[in-house]
């Protein structure tokens, strides 16, 4: 069972602001997942969960070669604001 | 009570590949904002990430040149965290299984720093906070980087210092990294804490963030040694906490409570496959490893016989000090080779910028000649000062300046002349020399000097005048 303090820890993680009034019913919802997530315990025995690689591709690269890169404009198409090439958000440091 | 210093280091290292990490757009620094992104970097939904060879290549290498163990199986995973530098919400590095692990540095006490692991990771954006906003540039976004860590082994601000020199010039001999401090592409994390001396305990520690200067580094672990030092002698706590330095105002200032891996989510990187670096590869790529620091100044200084503070200043410039071994590769005074080099030719080198990129007009060929005339006694050192004045002004060799007449010397009766003459007009030289005054006597060798136009040996000029006078 997920505890008070854990919910509002990760709700601070996640940078959401939470009413005491949710916090019951967010415990509960929560303890579910982590029940379900939990399932996996029974079967990772069997898989190598250390380098699980389901179809042994291994050493998928990319040269070291320069290519194009977009188009700033498509690049900045779904931008909200900003101004001479950059986008732009309210004020944000890292706290 | 005294208390003890204890510092760990995260030094990112940004890769000098052409392309990012995970996707073909260059690396190139600056540029306008955003031109050089395209949707995996950007993190847009539905793109596949693929890792860049050249990337693995320069993590071993590093590896390598700081004696660490390297893993022949890696894996790379995602670290979430919510901030808008990261277009994704996660960062994708190496967790558990880094690329590189167990390695060393030298100190010159003979210390050894111990690091605790390499990893490869991606770079984030670049975000600019002015005008009450924040803007952002994700063109350094998905660049390469490593992140080297220490064990907590630095006593000292001086330590630490030392390590990084030793890291930055590393990684440029081995050409994984220009490590331009200035440009962001060497970024120091310090993770600092305090006991009382003589205590086995670590204290709890504070990080400071982001930095990409010695001189910062030093003054920000200053302030926070004092820092701790104060709260628990005024019986408080430290919080274990990130902080910032504030060059401007010499403090470090409290930007977040610290997280721990637990709070960043990390998993395995569904989206990349394993990498696997077979002994071979490790093998090829030690093979291209150069000659690193530690090994060229111990060649300089045991078998050229270099001294300890010039070894070093020409190793700091790593084509200085090839120019060097090109230049004495067939001389025998090799020290008269790092003479040269650091007296005339660096006074036309005044920044470190241009010694870096050892912008001497004259090929080494040039000064090895010069040299071996010298050597070969055909022409005395003043000559070949003047000469080589007149070379790096002009990128052409001694032949250019000085003739086969001039090399043949003076004839010794000559020679001897002069020096009679030199006695017989110098007399009040020769009394005081002859009074006990040493001095007097290199005035009388600077006429016989100045009367041959610097072609006379001053050695054999000594003992022809020492004969006349006593």
């Amino acid at each position: 069972m997920i505890k008070k303090d854990e919910v509002l820890k990760i709700a601070k993680l996640a940078k959401l602001s939470v009413d005491e009034n949710e916090i019951e019913q967010l415990i509960e919802d929560m303890s579910k997942i982590i029940e379900y997530a939990d399932s996996i315990n029974n079967v990772a025995e069997t898989v190598d969960v250390e380098f699980d690689n389901i179809n042994n591709i291994v050493n998928a690269f990319n040269e070291d070669i320069v290519l194009d890169s977009y188009d700033r404009d498509e690049i900045l198409k779904n931008r909200e604001g900003g101004e001479n090439g950059y986008f732009a958000i309210r004020k944000s440091i890292r706290g | 009570m005294s208390y003890e210093l204890v510092a760990g280091l995260e030094t990112h290292i940004e890769l000098s590949t052409n392309t990012k990490i995970f996707c073909q757009c260059t690396t190139a620094f600056g540029g306008e904002p955003n031109t050089h992104c395209c949707p995996i970097c950007m993190g847009m939904p539905g793109t596949l990430p693929k890792l860049n060879k050249k990337v693995v290549e320069y993590a071993v290498k590093a590896g390598i040149a700081v004696n660490c163990k390297i893993r022949n199986i890696s894996k790379m995973d995602r670290k979430n965290y919510v901030y808008p530098d990261l277009p994704k919400a996660y960062q994708i590095s190496q967790l558990d299984k880094p690329i590189c692990y167990e390695g060393y540095i030298k100190l010159s006490s003979g210390k050894s720093i111990d690091i605790n692991r390499i990893h490869i990771e991606e770079d984030a954006g670049k975000l600019i906070h002015e005008r009450g906003g924040t803007y952002i540039d994700y063109n350094r976004g998905g660049v390469p980087l490593i992140e080297i860590v220490t064990e907590p082994d630095f006593r000292s601000i001086d330590e630490v210092l030392e390590y990084l020199e030793k890291l930055r010039l590393i990684m440029k001999y081995i050409g994984v990294s220009d490590v331009k401090m200035q440009e962001g592409s060497l970024r120091c994390d310090v993770n600092i804490s305090v006991r009382k001396k003589g205590e086995e305990k670590l204290g709890i520690r504070t990080e400071i963030k982001n930095m990409n200067s010695l001189n910062f580094i030093a003054k920000a672990m200053e302030y926070e040694f004092e820092r701790h030092v104060d709260i628990l002698e005024s019986g408080g706590k430290i919080e274990q906490e990130t902080r910032r330095y504030d060059s401007e105002l010499n403090i470090t200032e409290s930007m977040r409570g610290k997280e721990d891996a637990d709070d960043y989510r990390y998993f395995r990187d569904p989206d990349l496959v394993n990498i696997n670096v077979s002994e071979e590869e490790i093998n090829r790529l030690k093979d291209e490893l150069p000659q690193l620091p530690d090994e060229k100044m111990h060649v300089f200084m045991n078998v050229y016989g270099i001294p300890k503070d010039d070894a070093e200043l020409l190793i700091k410039y790593k084509k200085i000090a090839e120019y060097f071994e090109e230049a004495s590769k067939d001389i025998k005074n090799k020290k008269l080779a790092s003479n040269y080099i650091l007296g005339q030719i660096f006074r036309r080198l005044p920044t470190d910028w241009e010694k870096e990129e050892c912008g001497i007009s004259i090929p080494p060929e040039y000064l090895s000649e010069l040299i071996s005339l010298i050597e070969s006694k055909k022409i005395t050192s003043s000559m070949a000062s003047t000469a080589l004045e007149k070379m790096l002004d002009s990128g052409k060799s001694v032949r250019e300046f000085i003739s086969e007449n001039d090399m043949q010397g003076i004839d010794d009766d000559v020679l001897k002349e002069i020096c009679m003459r030199a006695v017989s007009e110098n007399q009040e030289a020769v009394e005081s020399y002859l009074g006990g005054k040493e001095k007097a006597f290199s005035s009388i060798i600077g006429y016989i000097m100045k009367e041959t136009k610097g072609k006379a040996d001053p050695q054999k000029a000594a003992e022809i005048v020492k004969e006349i006078i006593n």
